[in-house]
């Protein structure tokens, strides 16, 4: 079965509780359709690059999972009807990514600017 | 752009045969939540960088452009960073 890799950002205002019921909720509906949970990662509370829904902040979860497709639209169904989430994405992806993903290992902020060393882009950049 | 603010002879940021940087065997993976590797490649504004500037193949220029779009819309990166951003 393909693998997929579901992310969803919550409300700020959401307990970690609240998002662990939701996290759980998700991954019940999965497991009932047959799949296999492979990774589940809360990458906790991060700032967002732009507002959502006046949100400057939101709970990321990642969940990696084995499963038919229908089980992915039943769980995005049940996201688009959710209130707390303000975006998810689902992508399926050829093989199983190994270990924790990117956003876990990085114990510093993420958001730097990788091309502060190098000349503006162009003159109007620069300007 | 380049060609009107550059002497004639010299290109300011053209840079002699170095490899598309995916390539080979220590690269990073493309990946949409890896946002140090894709900040590389986007400029100060938060625009996509060209790949005659950064090198990168025309593939994984494609799926560099992918991640990016991908990032951008779970937040993760900027479609526009405004001026309080700059730095000068």
């Amino acid at each position: 079965m393909p693998y997929y890799e579901t992310v969803f950002i919550a409300r700020q205002d959401l307990t970690d509780a609240q998002v662990k019921d939701l996290t759980d909720g998700y991954s019940k509906i999965i497991t009932a359709a047959g799949g296999k949970i492979h990774k589940v990662e809360n990458w906790g509370l991060r700032t967002l690059a732009y507002r959502i829904n006046k949100n400057r902040r939101g709970h990321y979860v990642l969940i990696e999972s084995d499963v038919a497709a229908p089980a992915i639209h039943e769980v995005e169904r049940t996201m688009r009807l959710n209130e707390d989430i303000l975006r998810y994405m689902s992508i399926r992806e050829d093989e199983l990514s190994k270990g924790p993903s990117v956003v876990m290992d990085k114990s510093s902020k993420d958001t730097g600017e990788g091309r502060e060393d190098r000349k503006p882009y162009s003159k109007r950049e620069a300007a | 752009m380049s060609a009107a603010d550059a002497p004639t002879t010299s290109k300011p940021f053209f840079r002699r045969t170095k490899s598309c940087p995916f390539k080979g065997e220590n690269a990073p993976a493309i990946d949409w939540k890896d946002i140090k590797t894709l900040s590389r490649y986007i400029s100060e504004r938060g625009k996509m960088v060209p790949s005659r500037i950064t090198n990168v193949s025309q593939k994984n220029q494609r799926e560099l452009a992918k991640a990016v779009k991908r990032a951008r819309y779970m937040a993760m990166l900027p479609y526009v960073r405004h001026d309080a951003d700059n730095q000068r």
